[in-house]
């Protein structure tokens, strides 16, 4: 059955497709509050694109329509992905991302912010388990720096999760934050100051990445265990201690050298619906809306004149610079992704059954050729196959068709490591029945043996199917497989994508079976799906 | 209370705001059917820099204008940007500096200046810091207020200071370099205030006039801004920014005094024991002018710089007139740590020198 590319249709209409991440767990929950039917030329309607760490203002968004007849409709984006869609001129009356700098270094998007104001504040930092902060003799420091981190981190001695900084706001804050400290100055870093053997050292501790900062929280929550500490917005770090998800509280840690925080600008990028964005702007600045916040989402208010609540530490912050050049910021997040980070093992599991055949395999290819260095946009650049990355493909139909591995060690798209992929990918074909379970078992013995060959990569499962499974193994078969994985091999995840006829009920329960989240691609292209599921690996 | 609520921050280009027309032809109304004003409505459109927003929207300000017969459009952009826009269709332009003001002029002829109000450039910062700088000697105590010797300050800049280099710190001991946080110079008044006082001291105490003279400040100049790294549009945002997250932001910020006066007389709390003013030896000031482009205009800029109404309002916002009793009074009602008069002051360079710095930098931001 050939069906029309929904997700492409939609980005051609211009329609702002609600992004991503469907829930696995709690707090990844995409459910907006956004009113069904949006009229965009409303006066009283504003569209916003927004980094989904604002989903927890949410609950109050009710309130503000009552207060000031404006509502917000909400969708979500990556900040860079946000950026890059305002800069090709994406149609939407407000951006609202925890740091505006990014998309106002971009030159189209820095020129469409008709005004800018702050909404709240939270600083990215580090937390520290308690027991952990003892033995490194960092509990109760305020000295404690990036570089104790990095020597600590170098030496084995802390392992921590941090968000994969092209995909996240707190990754890349954190990756500033980190680089201008190590780079010998606090001042503004510039490509020619990195220290790629200093960030090589800190980065040896990483031993956790995810796409957004709610996940990774809830995967630390899930691995806390086998991890010493978490980089986070101190919003997300205070809230995680004030749950009772953790088995041990966390420290908190505000390197001396100064750490960046996210400001959350309200930026107006339609001047026609200024009247509904200064309402907007002027009831989220009221003093009493700025305590609902700090209550609420334990952010620091961004007006002066409200007290701040006792909860925070009142030591001074120190703030270090962001970048003043886009370029910059490139290198830094390509010599992270590059050199620096664990190597990532991404395996790919891919559905070809007879229903694949046609403009599904299609989409397929094209998204999986995309990522050897063809996509050229500025999400493009950070989602492809990256140097000293382990790339699999496990094909599958009625049973395992074909296991097959590349390492990238040129990253030139028209070098010989990418062009073999894309000749493999080229070459697959379609045909026979779904044995989706069969062949996640098939991966997690490959993953198996990897691990226990190279314990210090990042592995992850990204699986792609159209349909039910229908043959070989059952989910019971897996569900009981997995659990008697060892540790480190049950700590890697399953992304599924929905896809096709794809059973929603049953990708969520490999999502959550193995501490994965679903990726929707009924909505959005395949494309833009396999670019966001990069920022997991 | 002398504020209206917190404003929003319009930061860039061609906002079109509509903030005179309903309230003041409302207000018209008014007033013609209470008979007060003789006054036939003009109806004026400008293109203003951003800073001067808040007191455009006054509603006190917008009555005041009514009341002299004054309807006002206002766009806002930044001084550099007015300078160089189509201004065919407007009314007025009010740049923030005198050589924006002075190429429209040169490009308008047949236009009048008015320079109903100005402020002083000044640096918001904190006692630790400031404690600091006295001790370095590059502060001086100077009887109710502070200066800060910018000979001095720029040379210990120059040579790389850090905070955590400064004896007897034991207040702020931070690695960052010793820098005073300003906005774009590529886009924003104030920073180019600060480019013009920077560039004057570099000149061994002359304004910048010539090219050699541009190779030679350049050197020295743009650190002050390169190494700061992400610049604002906006000099309301790096104030807020101080004002909000305090010391460890921005030990020192350069601003318009009278964004200090503003926040000082409305007692909203925002400006704590900790804060000081410091002013830099020798300041620049900031003169708001209008460029009247045609006759209304001309009417509207008189009314501005002589009509006591609206120049109490003005002081209200913080800007010094011609009107100095008036200030002087302001200030020692609302108790501000400000002098009365400023005695060291140096003028900007023409807008085609600035120019050529401002690019200078533009190529070293684009280039690195």
């Amino acid at each position: 059955m050939r069906r029309p590319y929904l997700g492409d249709i939609g980005r051609r209409l211009g329609v702002i497709a609600a992004v991503a991440v469907l829930a696995a767990s709690a707090t990844a929950c995409d459910s907006s509050g956004a009113s069904p039917v949006v009229d965009p030329n409303d006066p009283n309607t504003l569209t916003v694109l927004a980094g989904s760490e604002v989903k927890d203002i949410v609950p109050m968004l009710d309130d503000l329509r009552a207060a000031t007849g404006v509502t917000l409709s909400l969708s979500y984006s990556g900040t860079l992905e946000g950026a890059e869609r305002i800069d090709g001129g994406e149609q939407v009356d407000v951006a609202w991302f925890s740091l505006g700098n990014y998309l106002k270094l971009l030159p189209n998007a820095g020129k469409r912010v008709v005004a800018s104001n702050k909404i709240m504040l939270s600083p990215v930092v580090i937390g520290v388990k308690q027991s952990v902060a003892t033995r490194l003799d960092w509990a109760g420091r305020p000295d404690v720096t990036w570089k104790d981190v990095q020597t600590a981190s170098a030496s084995g001695s802390f392992k921590f999760a941090m968000t994969n900084p092209a995909s996240s706001n707190t990754g890349l804050s954190a990756l500033i934050g980190v680089a201008t400290a190590l780079s010998g100055s606090s001042d503004a870093i510039d490509t020619g100051k990195i220290d790629t053997a200093a960030l090589k050292d800190f980065f040896k501790g990483q031993v956790l990445t995810a796409g957004s900062s709610g996940f990774l929280a809830d995967d630390y929550v899930r691995q806390q265990a086998n991890i010493d500490g978490i980089v986070n917005y101190e919003s997300v770090l205070m809230s995680l201690n004030a749950g009772s998800q953790l088995t041990e509280k966390l420290s908190l840690v505000y390197p001396k050298e100064g750490i960046l925080t996210a400001d959350y600008p309200l930026m107006l990028l339609n001047s026609a619906k200024q009247p509904a964005y200064q309402k907007v702007v002027g009831w989220l600045l009221d003093p009493k809306q700025q305590r609902r916040i700090m209550t609420d989402t334990n952010r620091r208010p961004a007006i002066p004149g409200v007290a701040l609540d006792p909860k925070f530490p009142t030591t001074t912050l120190v703030s270090l610079p962001f970048p003043s050049r886009l370029d910059t910021i490139n290198s830094l997040l390509t010599t992270y992704l590059d050199q620096v980070r664990r190597p990532a093992s991404a395996i790919f599991v891919l559905d070809l059954s007879g229903s694949m055949n046609g403009d599904r395999l299609d989409n397929l290819k094209h998204a999986l050729t995309q990522l050897t260095g063809l996509d050229t946009s500025v999400t493009g650049q950070f989602s492809r196959f990256r140097a000293r990355e382990d790339v699999t493909f496990i094909t599958f139909s009625t049973d395992v068709n074909d296991v097959r591995t590349f390492t990238i060690d040129d990253t030139n798209p028209n070098g010989p490591d990418m062009s073999a992929i894309r000749q493999y990918i080229d070459g697959l074909d379609a045909g026979g029945s779904t044995a989706i379970y069969s062949a996640l078992d098939r991966a997690y013995s490959v993953v198996g043996t990897s691990v226990s060959n190279d314990p210090n990569r990042l592995y992850s499962i990204v699986l792609m199917t159209d349909g039910e499974s229908n043959t070989g193994d059952s989910y019971g078969n897996l569900q009981s497989k997995y659990q008697s994985l060892p540790a480190n091999v049950q700590a890697v995840h399953v992304y599924p994508i929905l896809f096709g006829e794809g059973a929603v009920s049953d990708m969520k329960s490999i999502a959550t079976l193995t501490g994965g989240t679903v990726f929707d691609a009924k909505t959005t292209s395949l494309d833009q799906i396999f670019k966001q599921i990069r920022g997991y690996q | 209370m002398a504020l209206a609520p917190r404003r929003v921050a319009a930061v860039a280009l061609a906002v079109i705001l509509i903030i005179g027309v309903g309230i003041g032809i409302a207000t018209s109304i008014h007033v013609g059917s209470s008979g007060a004003s003789p006054t036939p409505t003009m109806a004026l459109s400008g293109l203003i820099g951003s800073e001067k927003l808040p007191f455009f929207q006054d509603q006190r300000v917008i009555d005041a204008l009514a009341r002299g017969g004054f309807v006002v459009n206002v766009r806002t952009a930044g001084s550099r940007q007015i300078a160089q826009s189509d201004l065919s269709k407007l009314d007025f332009a009010f740049p923030a500096g005198v050589p924006a003001a002075q190429k429209i002029k040169n490009d308008h002829p047949g236009s009048t200046i008015y320079q109903p109000f100005y402020t002083p450039m000044v640096i918001a910062s904190w006692k630790p810091i400031v404690n600091l700088l006295l001790g370095a000697g590059v502060a001086h105590q100077r009887g109710g207020y502070i200066g800060l010797d910018m000979d001095a300050f720029i040379k210990l800049i120059g040579k790389g200071t850090r905070w955590s280099d400064l004896s007897g710190n034991t207040d702020y001991q931070v690695n960052k370099s010793v820098l005073i946080t300003s906005t774009d110079p590529r886009t924003s008044n104030s920073a180019a205030m600060y480019l013009s006082l920077a560039s004057y001291v570099a000149n061994g105490d002359n304004i910048v006039q010539s090219d050699p003279d541009v190779n030679t400040v350049m050197p020295v100049v743009s650190p002050l801004f390169l190494k700061q790294g992400f610049v604002e549009n906006s000099t309301e945002v790096p104030f807020d920014d101080y004002l909000v997250q305090g010391m460890g932001k921005s030990p020192m910020v350069m601003i318009y005094e009278s964004q200090y006066i503003t926040r000082a007389a409305s007692k909203d709390g925002s400006i704590t024991a900790n804060m000081q003013l410091m002013y830099p030896e020798p300041t620049i000031f900031s003169k708001h002018s209008l460029v009247a482009l045609d006759d209304n205009a001309k009417l509207l800029g008189e009314f501005l710089s002589s009509d006591p109404g609206i120049r109490q309002l003005e002081t209200e916002f913080g800007f010094r007139t011609s009107d100095t009793a008036s200030f002087k009074k302001f200030v020692s009602d609302n108790a501000l740590p400000v002098p009365d008069s400023i005695v060291s002051v140096i003028d900007p360079p023409t807008y085609e020198t600035l120019e050529k710095m401002i690019t200078r930098l533009e190529q070293l931001y684009t280039n690195g």
